[in-house]
């Protein structure tokens, strides 16, 4: 799960912590990413990795819709907005029942194969799906680090600090925010497919607002603009569900508890660190 | 069609409903410039607090009900204390304050869901005494008589307060510009903590008039929260009266909209027209 | 020959006029100076022409062949535009040579990802931190510069877009005496170059010292231009400045 949520937050931070758009939808992403790899490996038949990639490619379609949308927006409107979206995607994925089944979603999720080169690796095992996903998180991170790193990341940088600004150097910052919007989604997609077949089913419920909160609270902490930050808000936010069953508190009430701290964290780093743990940029 | 006057009156009651959050949340950004996310949980929270008084230990009903909206007012007032005064102090970011408020929202959220569960809780055990009146062909309870009657008096209030007294005009001098304001020798400081109080207050109104009317659950603080910021929107950001016209336009259309859209699609739905709303005319109906 | 003309520009702001009905040519290859009393529309009039703000009506020909009624700010470095802000408008959150660089770096999204100039612009970047006195800078990120540090930087960052046309806005305000020399270096620099610098100042010694043609603002519209000593004898000028 950790690897899972490492890749949406790494996702998020792309947006968030580079290019200084608060966006409140990477559920929805995450989401889209799961049901279409189940839906489509279940009905077409394909593969998952296959799925997989379509599953990314439907997101990054929807998400440059929404990124095209979001362009006319700028802070607080922007977030509303974005909340909006997370909340149209649940409700799409909760009622549009002859895509979805609804709220009793898509079971029997298959888990990934491989038959190549007379490798033959069924990931039915966990141990050996741990592995895939790392690699993908791997995969993902050094993406994400190139991208941060280029010309491009640069530019999403000042975008973040003064957006005006950039402009006059010639750069139409509107096409720079859609297309790294447009890559988050897809990551954030591969971590639903990944997240689909883990549990080998999907429903409405795990993408709800909340969710897309958690993972912003995850990089705030981690730290905004620093990969690794965000390797660190995923470690602590599955750490710590652990932590507090140790600690004693009983079962039922985990979850919430869990949003409580997340909630409280959030406002003390507000309060006293707006940048996270490692990160390098105050909102 | 039989079921228009029903419409009608189903949309003036929810108009009031959400008006009570759309003027609270304009009456606090008007001044503080930053969107609460925590409103709606506040407003609900004060539901809850009137529901614990009157069902579980079963206090009178008025009683529970102005205990709970002063629950929530003084939590409003709390928060503003202990965590966005701190911040405007640091003349931080409006980004920073609105994740701030998502941290509120969060906690207080998960919070009673621990102390009452996520059930649906209705205040309204009272339906059995609830007496139903009929105008014009639709039913309405006495509950949402009352619900009605309060809209209106807090409306009227309100606008009284605002226009009238001086704590009126330093509200309206902080909206302008809270600098000028400071220098002027208002205590800018104290006013928001009063406006946060009587907001909160206000919105608890809303909340408990939800328990009445629906019943209560966790997740409907931030469900009331996007419908209020809808209204508000829509009626012109900042502005009381925009509010009221927000909310009402808002419920009309939600309602109205039955007779194409099957009632599930209805969140999703008005987020799109809100969407819509958003890029098209971005200063709400009322003109600033 | 006239790098720009400005016809008839107004530029209203909920009903102030900050500009209203200017019109005035810019000839090539000269600093020229914009003068005026604070709230003349100096800096709006700077504004419009790169784009930040809007035109409401009237129109800005460049060359002598574009005729433009629109201006968005991104399309400003090909009319071959750069600025200075009077606000000084960094990149804060990120390092001095990062400020450089990102002007320097492909425009296009595919370009910025496959940069293949990197040592070139690297190169360019430190050596424009060494025009200005900044090498020692390097990698401190912007906010923690000093004022006059954060004005150089500023300078340095349009001087590295190698346009026709600069736009300064109040370079030399708050400055001290060894930056100022640094400014106006530059700024000579510019002109022997064949540059066009277009120079809103407030320091009649600067301006008399640096500006071919002076155009005094007042009220939104010209109230005078010429030769810099001329024009600052002028009654109608002294009048605007000592008479707001």
């Amino acid at each position: 799960m950790f690897s899972i949520y490492a890749i949406l937050g790494v996702s998020l931070n792309l947006v968030v912590g580079y290019t200084g758009l608060v966006s409140v939808t990477q559920a929805a992403f995450y989401g889209i990413g799961a049901y279409a790899t189940a839906l489509i490996a279940k009905t077409a038949g394909f593969g998952f990795f296959s799925s997989m990639l379509i599953g990314a490619i439907v997101a990054g379609l929807i998400g440059l819709l929404i990124g095209l949308v979001l362009s006319k927006f700028r802070d607080d409107y922007y977030v509303i907005v974005t909340v909006g979206f997370n909340i149209i995607a649940y409700g799409i994925f909760m009622n549009w029942h002859s895509l979805t089944r609804g709220p009793l979603g898509i079971v029997a999720v298959p888990r990934p194969k491989i038959d190549l080169f007379g490798l033959h690796l069924d990931f039915n095992n966990n141990l050996l799906f741990l592995a895939l996903v790392l690699v993908f998180l791997a995969l993902i991170y050094f993406l994400a680090r190139f991208i941060a790193k280029s010309s491009f990341g640069r530019v999403l940088k000042a975008i973040r600090e003064d957006e005006k600004a950039i402009q006059v150097f010639g750069y139409n910052a509107f096409y720079f925010k859609l297309a790294i919007f447009v890559i988050s989604a897809g990551m954030a997609a591969v971590a639903g497919s990944f997240f689909a077949s883990y549990l080998r089913f999907t429903s409405p419920n795990t993408f709800v607002l909340m969710e897309s909160i958690l993972i912003l609270s995850m990089i705030i902490l981690g730290g905004l603009a620093n990969l690794k930050g965000s390797l660190l808000g995923a470690f602590i936010l599955v750490l710590l569900p652990e932590l507090m069953r140790f600690v004693g508190f009983p079962n039922e009430i985990a979850a919430e508890m869990r949003q409580i701290v997340y909630g409280v964290i959030l406002v003390l780093l507000m309060i006293f660190r707006p940048s996270g743990i490692m990160g390098e940029y105050k909102l | 069609m039989n079921i228009v006057p029903q419409l009608i009156l189903n949309s003036i009651i929810a108009g009031s409903i959400i008006a009570f959050l759309a003027v609270s949340f304009n009456l606090i950004y008007g001044a503080t410039r930053f969107f609460n996310m925590a409103h709606g949980t506040v407003a609900i929270f004060g539901g809850y607090i009137a529901f614990f008084f009157f069902k579980t230990l079963g206090w009178n009903m008025y009683l529970s009900a102005i205990l709970g909206i002063l629950a929530a007012g003084l939590l409003g007032y709390i928060f503003d204390r202990i965590i966005y005064l701190p911040l405007r102090k640091r003349k931080a970011s409006g980004m920073i304050m609105l994740v701030a408020s998502i941290g509120v929202f969060t906690a207080l959220q998960s919070l009673i869901q621990i102390f009452f569960t996520s059930e649906f809780q209705t205040l309204s055990d009272i339906s059995v005494h609830d007496r139903l009146y009929t105008i014009f062909g639709a039913t309405i309870t006495q509950t949402q008589i009352y619900i009605l009657i309060m809209a209106f008096i807090v409306a009227i209030c309100l606008i009284i307060f605002l226009k009238y007294t001086i704590f009126g005009k330093a509200v309206k001098a902080i909206s302008d510009d809270e600098e000028v304001a400071k220098i002027v020798g208002i205590n800018t400081n104290k006013i928001i903590g009063l406006l946060f109080f009587i907001g909160s207050g206000i919105a608890a109104i809303g909340g408990i008039a939800v328990g009445f009317d629906t019943g209560l659950n966790p997740t409907m603080g931030m469900k009331l929260l996007l419908h209020g910021i809808s209204a508000a929107i829509i009626g012109g950001v900042g502005s009381v009266y925009g509010a009221f016209i927000g909310a009402f336009v808002l419920t009309f259309v939600a309602n109205f909209s039955i007779f194409w859209i099957p009632g599930e699609w209805q969140e999703a739905v008005a987020f799109v027209l809100l969407i819509i709303f958003l890029i098209f005319r971005p200063r709400g109906i009322i003109k600033r | 020959m006239n790098i720009i003309e400005v016809k008839n520009l107004v530029k209203n702001f909920g009903g102030v006029y900050a500009v209203n009905d200017l019109s005035l040519k810019i000839p090539r290859g000269k600093v020229v100076g914009i003068i005026g009393p604070n709230g003349s529309g100096k800096s709006t009039f700077v504004n419009l022409l790169s784009g930040m703000v809007e035109i409401n009506s009237g129109m800005v020909i460049f060359d002598d062949a574009e005729k433009l009624k629109k201006i968005k700010p991104y399309e400003i470095q090909d009319l071959s535009i750069t600025r200075t802000f009077q606000e000084v408008r960094l990149f804060e959150q990120m390092t001095v040579i990062d400020n450089l660089l990102v002007v320097l770096t492909s425009r296009s999204v595919f370009g910025s990802f496959f940069e293949v100039h990197k040592k070139y612009h690297l190169e360019e970047a430190e050596k424009m931190l060494q025009r200005v006195g900044l090498e020692a800078k390097k990698n401190q990120l912007a906010k923690n510069l000093s004022y006059g540090q954060r004005k150089l930087l500023e300078i340095a960052r349009a001087l590295l877009m190698k346009t026709e046309i600069y736009l300064f806005d109040e370079p030399f305000a708050g400055l001290f005496y060894a930056m100022i020399k640094t400014v106006s270096g530059i700024i000579k620099d510019l002109r022997k170059e064949g540059k066009t610098v277009i120079l809103i100042e407030h320091n009649m010694d600067l301006i008399r010292e640096l500006s071919d043609y002076v155009f005094v603002m007042d009220e939104g519209s010209l109230l005078a231009e010429g030769e810099p000593n001329s024009v600052l004898k002028k009654k109608s000028v002294i009048e605007a400045y000592l008479g707001k």
